[in-house]
């Protein structure tokens, strides 16, 4: 019955994709919009074919992956760490939150010109921006978790003899590991996109580079070629993060 | 008072000469409001009490203070003669509410390690005691199983394998039952009192179950409240050997029920 549902809509989300793609080959091809500023499918598709061909598209793709995983990655290391001494300590949720929560609707492209004044158009302020923009969501995640743990847990930490650190590794941050893999999930989005702002900034290759310059010699297929590659990014990396957190998260009561 | 105690409380097996554990004149208030006055226990090493007593009379807070989650306001609680500062690991603690207790995220053999784990027993010489102690609580074919994939009883019972592996000397329970059905109930207290007189472990049981208490118990220690005190110790006379149909139908018992039973009835009103 499950799995038969789980089909049936998988076909179904598929049948609206190709509906979605039928239609812009439509309007495409009907003149609706200049072909100018808007290629078919089969132009973008020609266009992701040739860049794969002369390896270009793989080494743009490359970069913008690696910029957007290292630069996660050191957010999710600092969001983590910081989240987890902030969830820890009372003292430091009533200190510290009002400042940060201060500090965090600043939308991280406006920081962007900050970063540049001490770094310059390079590849570390591609990183600090991305790790910048994605902080957040992993540190406020990771401190509301550690905070809301069950009292109880702490109690048979103290009975058991379990020092300070060995409770933050044993049992407040896989305990907070729920909340911690939303804001994982949400810094994953936000580090794509900042990796594409930060490339189209400095203009130091990747895919954000491409489309950028794709756009200023109106050569659409090379900036939809671009954004379709962005989409499957986004797709496959949300798909690789569920992939973990269903296993990293199985002890959980269905 | 520890006299008098003692003196209405003849034990079943011989007692060395220092009590393992003493409460002298003990009490708790938070504030204005008074938990516990007048707090003066011995007990023995090897020795099963249960606490009983009306709800709101201070049974878990009495336990909490001997498990050194709490600290009392007034006189000193001790443990083979030296003053109980906070927790410690040769104190294990059986919670009520065994699915908080306990890791979710880890199996049950990952639960009885972390006790393992914060004694600092090297890596290869765990897995054999982690199988011993789930077999001891009949958890042997369900190492792999996380908690929400066992009952309530069987998560009990691990919580209680966790405990042991602490290698306790004092093993307190906190109405650890009450949350499970009459069948489990009755399984788990023979397991228990089993495993008690192999390990030698000192027990301390609080329960609102009067015939638990007393099926259990080498003695039983009644609390009144407002504020919680020692009203009573009753000495329980049954045979150490126990059976839940016999001895909940021996003279005995019953005679020990109806004391524990009108106590409660004055107590509460």
């Amino acid at each position: 019955m499950s799995a038969r549902r789980h089909l049936a809509w998988g076909l179904a989300s598929l049948l609206v994709l190709a509906m979605a793609i039928g239609l812009w080959s439509w309007i495409a091809r009907a003149g609706l919009v200049s072909a100018v500023f808007l290629p078919g499918p089969e132009r973008t598709w020609a266009a992701i074919v040739k860049g794969l061909q002369s390896g270009v598209l793989v080494q743009q793709t490359g970069q913008t992956l690696r910029r957007m995983v290292l630069g996660w990655g050191l957010a999710s290391v600092l969001g983590i760490g910081a989240g987890a001494v902030i969830g820890l300590s009372a003292r430091a949720r009533v200190w510290v939150l009002p400042l940060l929560e201060g500090i965090r609707p600043l939308p991280a492209s406006a920081v962007a010109p900050v970063a540049i004044v001490f770094l310059g158009l390079s590849e570390q302020m591609i990183l600090v921006l991305i790790a910048f923009g994605a902080l957040w969501p992993m540190l406020l995640t990771t401190a509301h978790g550690v905070a809301s743990r069950p009292a109880r847990l702490a109690e048979v930490s103290r009975c058991l003899g379990l020092s300070r650190t060995a409770y933050l590794r044993k049992i407040a941050l896989p305990g907070a590991l729920p909340d911690i893999f939303g804001g994982l999930r949400l810094g994953l989005t936000v580090a794509l996109i900042l990796a594409v702002v930060g490339e189209m900034i400095t203009a130091q290759g990747g895919l954000g580079t491409r489309i950028l310059l794709a756009a200023r010699s109106f050569r659409a297929p090379d900036i939809f070629s671009g954004v379709v590659v962005l989409g499957l990014i986004g797709l496959a990396s949300n798909a690789i993060l569920s992939l973990a957190e269903a296993w990293l998260l199985r002890w959980r009561p269905r | 008072m520890p006299a008098q105690i003692l003196k209405v409380a003849p034990r079943p097996q011989p007692v060395t000469a220092a009590p393992l554990i003493r409460f002298a004149g003990v009490g708790l208030s938070f504030g204005r409001t008074e938990i516990l006055r007048g707090i003066d226990l011995e007990i023995a090493a090897g020795e099963f009490v249960s606490v009983i007593g009306p709800s709101g009379c201070g049974k878990t807070t009495l336990l909490r203070l001997l498990a050194g989650l709490q600290k009392p306001s007034a006189g000193q609680v001790s443990m083979a003669g030296r003053p109980l500062r906070g927790p410690a690991p040769d104190i294990a603690v059986v919670f009520q509410d065994y699915a908080n207790a306990l890791l979710p995220w880890r199996t049950a053999a990952g639960n009885v390690a972390l006790a393992l784990e914060a004694r600092g027993v090297p890596r290869p010489e765990r897995a054999a005691r982690i199988a011993e102690l789930l077999q001891m609580v009949g958890l042997g074919a369900h190492a792999e199983r996380f908690p929400a994939q066992m009952s309530g009883g069987m998560q009990q019972r691990l919580q209680i394998a966790r405990c042991l592996a602490q290698d306790p000397s004092v093993l307190l329970m906190d109405e650890p039952f009450g949350a499970l059905d009459a069948m489990t109930r009755h399984k788990l207290q023979d397991e228990l009192r089993g495993i008690v007189r192999r390990t030698g472990v000192t027990a301390f049981f609080v329960t609102h179950d009067l015939e638990e208490a007393i099926y259990l118990g080498d003695r039983v220690i009644a609390l009144a409240p407002h504020p919680g005190r020692i009203a009573h110790s009753f000495p329980v006379t049954l045979p150490p050997q126990r059976d839940q149909l016999s001895t909940r139908e021996d003279p005995a018992f019953l005679a020990l029920r109806r004391a524990l039973f009108d106590f409660i009835q004055e107590a509460s009103a």
